[in-house]
């Protein structure tokens, strides 16, 4: 046995490194099992590294768990407790939940706080756990002579508990008040601060309380960590942004913001600076000018050496900025960029000469000081994203002098860092959540351009100076993505206002540079659209004579062979493009080789006019959904009244198959629109079909398996429908106008509503209220995003389920979703006033959950005797007579309330 | 609460690696491991491992590129910030930071949900370490291999189940002491060990 229990540690050991040990888990059990302590822990450890949920064995150490709680040696009974929350499953919780209950009373302080704890993880699979746990915890919580690791463990796991239930804690908010003044401890009234930061915003009256004595340690404690914890408190529980401005609020904010100025200032430590930013980005939401007045901290942290510092700044930066400062920083932040990438070239270029990986020694000892640290690029494309966040907020009402700012653009384009390969390989990350920087620039450049006539003039020319093939290599180096992004956009403001072009025919040769074929397929296709604008743009220029024909016919000529290089283009879209503008411009072309010495019309006005029209304003993106619905659009109402009957007779014909697949279409619409009715009929239907029409070999077979799989997988987000079939279930609009039109709908009877787009009177509406709230001093007028002013609220897509999707879980997150319907005893269902399908689902689970409960409870009394729910009653009692003033015997009221509604509910359904 | 603590030397090698919550498994979340891992759901547990070790690289990764005048808090690597939302208002049960703090040859790793102040983890860590110094007489990083099992035990004194429980160096070398001197076998044992160990033990580096 001691050799195995040797051979277990060295497992253990080579588990940490990576290799598989699931294979010995009954060893590990064996070893649990020894009677030697020394054995026995190297078994219990072996369990903690490697036992999962669901290890099987874990069915078999029941029993021993048992055992070891129970034993008398104090290191023995510990080793179950530290366990048991590393392997913890609902079933072993419920069996074990007694014997784990009977060590809270235990005389070695030790054992208690390490069940207090246990429990606490107990509860969390096995919710149940803690209405018969929590009030033993309570009352050593509540025990003065308790010892004081215990009431710290305790506080430990009510601050865990606290922000998913701080009703139930509410109660005992006068306890915390008293250990927090008294106790002198530290770490535990760093606990209870963080504990009062979810309290306070239920109880008003508790902040009144807390202000005295937090502002009473933040001047005059020692320790950092509790001083911050007191800011952070302060900020977090709500205190600084109630509606009501007390002088005293003010006051504290003030001496936050003061206090936290010296952790930055003061201190050399770098781990105050961080924690300080930290809290003054909470505090910037509220408080903006407080937190300005410390901007020259700010920017100084702006160069600090650590990147996480510089990220909080950045962070802060951009909360804090107003019109006077927003120059100072952006250029401050551009100066730093332009070191970085500097130091960047010179690192590679020593890197070259030594040969030697400066990545992986530290970086202070790279060329000279530490102003030529080695930036990740992540941080410097987060520094770009920054800037551009900066400076377009608001709809750019910080932004005093465009000019600047489009130089700041051209000057960013040079200065992205070079994306990482991982990006090249899908494409799609551009449209992806956060979208590449490069990306970014070029659509700044393009708002600009449209957004403020003032400065078009001056987009339209940096734009220029960014496509010229010959200064091109000097943006973009060769092989970076940076170009595919900057140049779309770039190239569509060339085509719009080609008036404004410098020289167009130097452009037009850039932009039907060959070298161009390469680029991403949609930057190609705005550069397709671009080039008849700017070729009519060089066409206009000149006078009509011999030599500007011969010259414009060489130019269509090079442009036409450009396009014909993308003609069979394998992307479709720029394919398309080419070939229409292909068609267009060889017209053009021959136009050009008649004999009149006139500009031949079609180049003189038909092209133009394709390009004329009315000027591009920006539309808000949610503009589209603001669209009146007609009043005749029903798209709840079920065409057909009878649809099973429908059905019945399209079951007797296998031939109407066809127009069946019509009416399936319109049949999966409702049902992503949640009409429940029709919802029960899909499986009947479904069956009746397979039991007398899958006959093999019948040629309407592989149609209805096709129907039947697409029946399945139509909710499976993986699965996606062929594209023939017009039955994508998120576009139930478009196939409602389908199947619309197949009943002979007339699509013209459906009203449509005049945008008025012509008027703009909301445009003009939204222009002025940024006009009003521009300093005066700026004269260049931002326009806004265009949207229709309806207050009708029919922006929520009807294909859209209410439900929420699951959230998604982190990695090592810990699920304790399942407490958050756990009502303690006290705090009986607290269900808020929802409407709809929720409240529904919600009442269910309660009822089914008080019926668990009650079936449990008698359970327990007819196997221990002991009335589990009696002494629970009589305990909430005691505690309403407690705090009569502050809830008179609410609970049990609703406590009773809960359990008359469950019977009820059940005799509904 | 802590989710996790980690140890590991300069090199990246795991000292000590302590879970207090279990990773997600595939099968729990199809939506976050479908595009990464190919495997079939039966190599749950060898993915978990698998799993745990990628995210120790990964912070190893952070850790390494630091200078050591930075500060002692890490972004969150790629692994953890996947399902991180954005929003750092009220607390939650994601771990959103992760502290560590370094000894000489070794880093010292927490990380924590919102829960825990980022400044008492700082002093959780330098609890533990002196801890341990106390435990060995002058820790290095060799005490910790070859007392692979004090080590989890002064853990276990410190931290139950993600939660702090005792933070008095004290009551924590009284509560390990309580466990190993209680018998008299335990030199039988440590010297097994430690005797096959030495031959065994330090060519594990080697291996990865």
């Amino acid at each position: 046995m001691d050799k195995k229990a040797t051979a277990l540690l060295k497992l253990i050991y080579l588990e940490m490194f990576g290799y598989d040990m699931s294979w010995a888990s009954f060893h590990v059990l064996e070893v649990m099992s020894s009677a030697k302590y020394l054995q026995k822990r190297v078994g219990y450890l072996g369990a903690v590294q490697s036992f999962r949920p669901d290890t099987e064995v874990l069915m078999l150490a029941t029993n021993l768990l048992k055992k070891d709680i129970v034993n008398s040696s104090i290191p023995n009974m510990s080793l179950p407790l530290i366990t048991l929350p590393h392997i913890i499953t609902p079933s072993l919780a419920m069996s074990l939940l007694p014997d784990v209950l009977s060590r809270l009373s235990h005389s070695n302080p030790v054992v208690r706080k390490k069940t207090i704890v246990c429990l606490y993880r107990l509860a969390l699979v096995y919710p149940e756990a803690l209405k018969l746990a929590w009030p033993k915890i309570k009352d050593h919580l509540m025990d003065d002579q308790e010892d004081s690791s215990v009431t710290t463990a305790a506080i430990n796991v009510v601050c865990e508990l606290g922000w998913r239930r701080p009703h139930d804690f509410l109660p005992l908010a006068p306890r915390f008040f008293e250990l927090l003044v008294d106790s002198g401890n530290n770490w535990m009234a760093i606990k209870i601060i963080k504990l009062f930061a979810t309290l306070t915003p239920l109880e008003p009256r508790l902040t009144r309380k807390l202000l005295r004595p937090l502002t009473n340690i933040i001047q005059t404690t020692s320790a950092m960590s509790l001083l911050y914890e007191c800011i952070n408190g302060i900020i977090q529980g709500g205190i600084l942004d109630g509606e009501d401005s007390l002088q005293e609020r003010d006051e504290v904010a003030t001496l936050c913001v003061e206090k936290l100025r010296g952790m930055i200032v003061m201190d050399a430590d770098p781990n105050l600076k961080y924690v300080a930013l930290l809290a003054l980005n909470r505090i910037v939401a509220t408080h903006p000018t407080l937190v300005s007045m410390q901007q020259d901290v700010i920017m100084d942290c702006l160069d600090d050496a650590d990147v996480s510092i510089r990220l909080q700044a950045l962070e802060l930066a951009v909360g804090m900025v107003d019109s006077d400062s927003l120059q100072l920083v952006v250029n401050r932040l551009l100066d730093q960029l332009r070191r970085a990438s500097m130091s960047a070239n010179e690192a590679i270029q020593s890197a070259h000469a030594e040969t030697e990986d400066l990545s992986e020694g530290s970086p202070t000892d790279g060329p000279g000081a530490d102003t030529l640290v080695l930036w990740p690029s992540d941080y410097q494309t987060e520094v770009v994203h920054r800037i551009l966040d900066l400076c377009s907020q608001n709809n750019y009402s910080e932004v005093v002098d465009f000019e600047w700012y489009v130089a700041v653009l051209v000057q960013l384009v040079g200065l992205i860092p070079p994306s990482e390969p991982e990006e090249i390989a899908d494409q799609d990350s551009m449209t992806n959540s956060r979208m590449n920087a490069a990306l970014r620039i070029g659509t700044e450049i393009r708002n600009v351009a449209v957004r403020v006539k003032g400065v078009r003039l001056e987009a339209t020319r940096a734009a220029e100076s960014l496509i010229f093939v010959d200064t091109r290599s000097h943006f973009f180096p060769t092989g970076s993505t940076i170009g595919d992004g900057v140049l779309g956009p770039v190239a569509w403001v060339l085509g719009e206002y080609a008036e404004y072009l410098l020289s167009p025919k130097r452009t037009l040769q850039s932009l039907i540079n060959i070298s161009n074929v390469s680029l991403h397929p949609r930057t190609v296709s705005l550069f397709l659209q671009a080039i008849p604008k700017v070729f009519v743009r060089a066409s206009q220029n000149g006078k009509p004579g011999d030599s500007w024909k011969s010259e414009m016919s060489l130019l269509l000529a090079r442009v036409v062979e450009f396009l014909e290089a993308l003609a069979a283009h394998p992307d479709l879209d720029v394919q398309e493009r080419a070939i229409e503008f292909l068609e267009v411009l060889r017209l053009a072309a021959e136009a050009l080789h008649s004999e009149t010495q006139e500009v031949p019309f079609l180049l003189a006005s038909v092209i133009p006019g394709l390009f004329m029209g009315l000027e591009l304003n920006p539309v808000a993106a949610s503009a589209q959904k603001k669209v009146v619905l007609p009043d005749s659009l029903c798209l709840d109402e079920p065409f057909s009244p009878d649809l099973p009957g429908l059905f019945r007779n399209l079951d007797s014909s296998a031939h109407e198959l066809s127009t069946r697949d019509v009416i399936q279409d319109f049949y999966n619409v409702p049902e992503t629109a949640s009409t429940k009715q029709t919802l029960e009929f899909t499986p009947v239907d479904a069956q009746s079909h397979t039991s007398y029409q899958n006959f093999p070999g019948d040629a309407s077979a592989g149609e209805r398996r096709k129907l039947e799989r697409r029946e399945r997988f139509k909710d499976d987000p993986f699965y996606i429908a062929p594209s023939g079939e017009s039955s994508g279930t998120s576009t139930p609009f478009h196939e409602i106008l389908n199947t619309s039109n197949g009943e002979g709908l007339d699509i013209d009877s459906i009203p449509i509503v005049d945008l008025k787009l012509e008027d703009e009177p909301s445009h003009s509406a939204n222009l002025d209220r940024s006009r009003s709230r521009r300093v005066p001093l700026s004269k260049l007028a931002v326009a806004a995003d265009e949207t229709l002013e309806t207050q009708i609220d029919n922006s929520k897509p009807k294909g859209v389920t209410d439900g929420q999707p699951a959230p998604k879980r982190s990695l090592l997150q810990v699920d304790s979703s399942s407490l958050d319907r756990l009502a303690l005893s006290k705090g009986a269902s607290q269900m808020s006033a929802d409407e709809g399908d929720t409240d529904m689902i919600k009442a269910m689970q309660q009822v089914e959950e008080v019926r668990l409960r009650m079936q449990r409870a008698s359970e327990r009394i007819q196997l221990e005797g002991t009335p589990a729910e009696g002494t629970l009653i009589k305990k909430k009692k005691k505690k309403a007579k407690k705090n009569v003033d502050e809830e008179p015997a609410e609970p049990i009221v609703r406590r009773k309330k809960k359990k008359i509604k469950g019977p009820e509910k059940e005799s509904d359904n | 609460m802590i989710n996790a603590v980690l140890v590991f030397n300069n090199n990246g090698q795991p000292r000590l690696t302590k879970f207090y919550t279990q990773l997600v498994s595939p099968r729990a979340t199809p939506r976050t491991t479908a595009d990464s891992a190919p495997d079939t759901p039966t190599h749950t547990v060898t993915q978990d491992t698998q799993t745990q070790q990628s995210l120790i690289a990964q912070i190893y990764r952070l850790v390494a590129q630091r200078p050591a005048s930075a500060c002692n808090f890490l972004p969150l690597p790629p692994l953890l910030s996947q399902g991180a939302s954005s929003s750092a208002t009220g607390p939650s049960d994601t771990p959103t930071q992760i502290t560590y703090r370094t000894y000489a040859t070794l880093s010292f790793i927490m990380i924590s949900t919102s829960t825990e102040s980022p400044l008492a983890l700082i002093d959780l860590i330098q609890v533990f370490v002196e801890s341990l110094d106390r435990m060995f007489e002058n820790v290095c990083e060799l005490d910790l291999i070859f007392g692979y099992e004090t080590l989890h035990a002064v853990l276990g004194e410190m931290i139950v189940g993600g939660v702090v429980v005792e933070t008095h160096i004290e009551k924590i070398i009284a509560g390990v002491r309580a466990q190993e001197g209680s018998l008299g076998k335990r030199k039988a044992v440590q010297a097994a060990s430690a005797g096959l160990g030495r031959g065994a033990l330090p060519g594990l580096g080697a291996w990865r």
